[in-house]
């Protein structure tokens, strides 16, 4: 068993982790943690499966990951920004399950 | 100079944001518009060298695929363009007049409005699926911001259940690609597309990438984000993301089905796709007719419109992918006057219950005028371009003999027609004595304001397209998938 | 089996149980330590991986600044937010744990039968190197060969702020606890911190275009001083954002439009470096807007202020 099949199989364990969370989590700071656990798993199956160079690990799937790492993180200060508003206005930190309606 | 065109489609619009970000608020209706202006005359100038036989490509950096990224254009991604161009524009008139830019609500709208334009001409012209992805993130993120820049709590509600689902979607696509990547050491589409071959991989990335992008185009069953999202976001907002936005991902989804799908040749995998995209027609247009608002109704109505594009993948004929590439043109621009018609009327009337649109005609004539004649497109009715859009789409399943998509698209036009006339019926009703008393809230203005030319012009526009449809077809022509015939 | 597999299995298995926990977890203060536990083992996890890049930028961005967003929002939506135990019925619950089970399985299997092509886009980038006058090839492809990526990635990181701004409302900008500055060591620290970090940023963002390091490191590391900054009081959050925040803002991103479209204008592709000149430029201002950028979305302010102005 190599370094790269561990990282493979843990990766894709942890998506999956991240996946149940997402879903069955109430807390909406929780289920941005679940994406982050995503996101991380993501980017650990990009570098491993994209194989070596002589020169290390691919530079490419090392470039993909550290753009996607920045996207990650700017995307979930976003989301917590709209979420401590929403926390604000409603006092609420799930999304009702009836909320496509009313006004 | 074809090339160079592709740049300022891009660029325009981003260095338009940027300036309208440093700039004091007085010179943003200048820059704002110049920058999306700019981008008509870079189209015109691709369209005329794609219309000569061109293929107007550029290797950005001068490193081709697989070493860089490279923009592209044929007939397809003009068409999309095209679309882009026409919705901004008119969409950004009425914008002008619900965000103007001196507000605290126009500071923040204009920057985001001009880099979501940039992003969608920059996911139209790439084949990169990793670029692909950064595009998609941007989209999402402008348009989940822009769902909550009224601060209305049921608004954020809907943006962060929607961002949480986009966000969820990416992390799929982007599994999909590490996965791609690693197996033909490629991230261009095309190329990837030969290098693929069959096998459990290539089933699982497709699967995972398609998935992701069913849940970004709202795709019943994975549609449940949407109807609040367009349906409480602010008009333009709302007309740009039902028009524009759920395209997008519908968009690489049939460039990866029937461009890089050499592995999706799968009649199940297909079969079960266009059943989709069935359920979303009878569904979607079920719960529009249910509906008591009058922005969810037509949030509902683009559920079901966008199961039509759903059947391309079972008939995968020519003639369906004209079709089809017409319906999302025709809805595009039809849904948007819509939605600004909708707006509009919410804005007039303090409210978009059905009810209060009793007699509404009377006073907002020319937003329940537009909203019909956007309605006589979505119901597919002649002369307009839904009808042209729908009738070939019959023609193209009446030829493959798929007897049950006919009967589908048929009950689809139907049951259209029972929730626009049901809107319709209502704005003409001859209001009783007692609702001619004007109730609080209800103000006569903006009868014949930009808000109501948009809504208008893009209707009539949504009309024109099918009397005009000759033209179009002919760019589509040149951006059928590799195999297909025109 | 060597013993550096056998620190790659205990390895992941703690990332899968730590990920399991961060997800299922009864104490959101507490799996939000966790959660920064679990980047740094992803951290570690790039170094045993042979990428010293990603491992940095994953410490400081993934862990480091991810957590700390997470720990100020946990703050500002206050304790008694705690979730409720109510959780949704068991058998959903279970049928989801099945379903993504499988997904495990699927996926797992999936990745392990890959091999990797002989003429991937990574070997095509190492070959192309030497004629960027680059000498890290991440940094090449950064830069030169996906640029695009690179500068809509800072138009992701403007919209996160302009988002993030956009639901603050007219609200005032959010209370940041502050640590009192007079107690000992802070303010030192702080006195010796903020140089020494500048010293680290600058020599980083140089040491970037030939080995590990480069803009997102340092911008990470002036961030971490930002941050701290922020904590201590010495910069103060405010309502309104003035121009040069919004030029600072904007600088990384505008960098690259410049470069990229101007090299249009000279006879190049677009997106084309002209020259080594034009590499610092983006770096530099992709290092200040993404430093700036990121303390702005920590503060949750418009702009900053020193503590005397």
């Amino acid at each position: 068993m190599s370094t790269e099949v561990v990282y493979v199989l843990a990766a894709s364990a942890v998506f999956g982790a991240g996946v149940y969370g997402l879903i069955v989590a109430n807390h909406l700071m929780r289920k941005l943690l679940a994406l982050n656990v995503m996101s991380s798993a993501v980017f650990v199956t990009m570098l491993t499966v994209a194989g070596t160079t002589p020169e290390g690990p691919d530079p490419v799937a090392q470039a993909l990951v550290l753009t996607g790492i920045v996207i990650a993180v700017a995307a979930t200060a976003f989301a917590l920004a709209l979420l401590v508003r929403l926390v604000q206005e409603t006092g609420l930190v799930s999304l009702r399950a009836k909320d496509d309606d009313g006004a | 100079m074809a090339p160079d065109a592709l740049a300022v489609l891009v660029f325009a619009p981003l260095v338009a944001a940027l300036a309208v970000i440093v700039a004091p608020p007085r010179a943003t209706t200048a820059l704002a518009l110049a920058g999306i202006a700019l981008t008509a005359p870079a189209l015109w100038v691709v369209t005329a060298a794609v219309l000569g036989g061109e293929v107007v490509e550029v290797a950005l950096a001068g490193a081709a695929p697989p070493l860089g990224i490279a923009w592209r254009a044929d007939g397809f991604s003009l068409t999309m363009a095209w679309l882009t161009f026409v919705v901004v524009a008119f969409v950004s008139l009425h914008a002008l007049a619900s965000f103007p830019s001196t507000s605290d609500a126009g500071r923040r709208f204009w920057p985001m409005w001009l880099i979501l334009v940039a992003s969608v001409y920059a996911l139209f012209l790439s084949a990169d699926l990793f670029n692909l992805y950064v595009t998609l993130e941007l989209v999402t993120l402008t348009a989940v911001a822009m769902i909550a820049i009224g601060g209305a709590p049921a608004a954020m509600r809907a943006a962060m259940r929607y961002l949480l689902l986009g966000l969820m979607a990416s992390l799929f696509y982007l599994l999909a690609t590490a996965l791609l990547y690693g197996q033909t050491g490629t991230l261009d589409l095309y190329q990837v597309g030969e290098r693929l071959g069959e096998g459990a991989l290539a089933t699982t990335a497709l699967a995972l990438m398609i998935t992701g992008l069913l849940v970004k185009s709202a795709i019943v069953p994975l549609h449940v984000w949407l109807p609040a999202a367009h349906g409480k976001a602010p008009g333009p907002v709302s007309a740009v993301l039902s028009a524009l936005v759920v395209k997008v991902t519908l968009y690489i989804l049939i460039r990866l089905w029937f461009w890089a799908g050499g592995a999706l040749d799968d009649g199940l995998a297909a079969f079960v796709l266009g059943l989709l995209g069935a359920v979303a027609i009878v569904y979607g247009s079920i719960a529009a007719i249910v509906q008591t608002r009058l922005k969810m109704l037509v949030a509902y109505s683009t559920v079901a419109q966008l199961g039509y594009v759903m059947l391309l993948f079972p008939l995968a004929s020519t003639a369906a992918f004209r079709a089809v590439t017409f319906h999302v043109l025709a809805h595009g621009v039809a849904k948007a006057a819509m939605f600004l018609a909708a707006a509009n009327l919410l804005a007039a009337l303090g409210s978009d219950r059905l009810q209060r649109l009793v007699g509404a005609d009377q006073r907002y004539p020319v937003n329940v005028l537009a909203f019909a004649l956007a309605g006589v497109s979505i119901m597919g009715l002649p002369p307009s371009g839904g009808f042209v859009a729908k009738w070939m789409l019959l023609e193209a399943a009446w030829q493959s003999q798929g007897w049950g998509w006919v009967a589908v698209i048929s009950a689809g036009s139907l049951l259209a027609a029972v929730y626009v006339f049901r809107v319709v019926a209502l704005a003409y009703a001859q209001p009783r004595p007692a609702s001619s008393v004007r109730r609080p809230g209800t103000t006569p203005r903006g009868r014949f304001g930009a808000t109501s030319v948009a809504a208008l012009a893009l209707a009539v526009l949504a009309i024109v397209l099918g009397i005009a449809s000759a033209p179009v077809l002919s760019l589509i022509d040149l951006g059928l998938p590799p195999g297909m015939a025109p | 089996m060597t013993v550096g597999v056998v620190v790659d299995m205990m390895l992941g298995l703690a990332l899968v149980a730590l990920s399991l926990r961060v997800v299922t977890g009864g104490s959101l203060f507490r799996d939000i330590v966790l959660f920064i536990l679990f980047g740094l083992l992803v951290a570690l996890s790039w170094a045993r991986l042979g990428a010293p890049d990603l491992a940095l930028a994953e410490a400081a961005i993934g862990a480091g600044l991810t957590g700390a967003l997470m720990l100020m929002a946990y703050r500002s939506i206050g304790a008694d937010t705690e979730e409720r135990p109510v959780r949704r019925r068991p058998g959903v619950a279970l049928v989801v744990a099945v379903l993504t089970g499988s997904l495990v399985a699927v996926i797992g299997l999936a990745a392990l039968g890959i091999e990797r092509v002989p003429d991937a886009a990574g070997d095509a980038v190492l070959e192309a190197l030497p004629g960027t006058g680059l000498g890290n090839a991440v940094t090449g492809v950064l830069l030169v060969f996906r640029g695009l990526d690179t500068m809509l990635e800072m138009a992701v990181l403007l919209v996160a702020l302009l988002g993030a701004w956009t639901v603050l409302g007219d609200a005032r900008p959010g209370r940041v606890h502050r640590v009192d500055r007079r107690t000992p060591l802070v303010g030192s620290l702080l006195t010796v911190v903020a140089p020494i970090t500048l010293l680290v940023a600058v020599h980083l963002l140089l040491a970037g275009t030939d080995a590990p390091g480069g803009a997102f490191q340092a911008c990470a590391v002036l961030t971490g001083c930002g941050v701290l900054m922020v904590l201590t009081g010495t910069l103060r959050p405010t309502a309104v954002a003035g121009f040069a925040t919004r030029l600072l803002v904007v600088a990384g991103l505008a960098a690259f439009v410049l470069v990229g479209a101007g090299a249009g204008f000279v006879g190049h592709a677009p997106m084309t470096l002209t020259g080594t000149w034009a590499v610092y430029l983006i770096e530099t201002a992709m290092m200040l807007s993404i430093a700036l950028t990121m303390t702005l979305l920590f503060a949750r302010a418009r702009g900053l202020r020193g503590e005397g102005s």
